[in-house]
């Protein structure tokens, strides 16, 4: 079990050495598997749970076209809308702090929706509570109060896709 | 000649997302200067992470790609920009959220303008 995950981890970081180091000399070969076989023994435990989530090529294919339609449709739109805000002359803010529902297991996937907020500009994650199970996001423009209701308008595409990547 | 026509293309889109980088910065910082408090603040200050950051690193990425004058290890230089961009987006979103988390935990900075605060509401009901 322990020695899949280190060997996942070591092709993963020995292809990550390989092409930043941009060249294929033996001695290149021999300090990439040296160096990533070495980092790979130390924190495998630590990053990785599940071997088989990594390889599935389900949750990959749900992470491409998650990042595809965050960075493509979701971070424009909240860009428009925030500089929107700051060029405006009456400047139309409506700040606040609102509580946000999550129902994601995994670490990971709560680190994909906090930083997802966190990403998109008009949402910042303030803190989070894992006993209630509740994200709290400073919003820039409060168009509603009910937890139910914020996580319709602000989280519910986040936590959709990281429970089908990470969970 | 279809393949350099493509190359123009991508460096041209590059050029355009580096372009795009640096106007997002300029309105972070109008930002940054007009909003009134610390947390609205943020919000400025994000439009400066991703588009003032992670999409100019991925233009220059592909500015990169397209230069040939660096013969090969134009790959390794686009791959370094690329993976720059992934770990300024996965990491800058956590410094901004330990900002905050300590101002609201250490009583720094009033909320204030603000319509509601449930996770004061929600701390003063656990004591």
């Amino acid at each position: 079990m322990k020695l899949s995950k280190i060997a996942v981890l070591t092709v993963i970081l020995f292809i990550a050495y390989i092409l930043l180091a941009g060249s294929v000399t033996a001695i290149d070969l021999l300090a990439a598997a040296i160096a990533s076989l070495a980092t790979s023994v130390i924190v495998a435990d630590l990053l990785v749970r599940d071997v088989g989530k990594i390889l599935d090529p389900k949750r990959i294919y749900y992470l491409v076209r998650y990042f595809i339609k965050y960075m493509f449709i979701i971070e424009p739109r909240a860009h428009i809308d925030v500089i929107k805000r700051i060029i405006s002359p009456h400047m139309p803010i409506n700040p606040g702090i609102v509580a946000i529902p999550y129902g994601v297991k995994t670490d990971y996937a709560i680190l994909t929706i906090a930083n997802s907020i966190t990403n998109t500009p008009g949402t910042v994650t303030v803190d989070v509570d894992r006993d209630s199970k509740l994200l709290f996001v400073h919003w820039i423009d409060v168009k509603a109060v009910e937890p139910e209701e914020c996580r319709r308008i602000i989280s519910r595409e986040f936590e959709e896709n990281a429970e089908k990547i990470f969970d | 000649m279809v393949f350099e026509v493509v190359e123009w293309i991508i460096f041209y889109i590059g050029l355009g997302l580096t372009t795009l980088g640096a106007l997002c910065d300029l309105f972070g910082s109008l930002g940054l200067l007009r909003f009134p408090n610390f947390y609205v603040r943020l919000h400025a200050a994000t439009v400066g992470i991703i588009g003032g950051a992670v999409v100019p690193l991925i233009g220059v990425g592909l500015m990169s790609l397209c230069s040939s004058q660096l013969g090969v290890y134009r790959f390794a230089v686009a791959t370094i920009f690329f993976l720059t961009a992934f770990v300024t987006m996965i990491v800058a979103p956590i410094g901004t959220h330990a900002l905050a988390y300590a101002s609201h935990r250490g009583r720094v900075v009033k909320v204030e303008p603000k319509v509601i605060d449930m996770l004061e509401k929600h701390r003063g009901g656990e004591k």
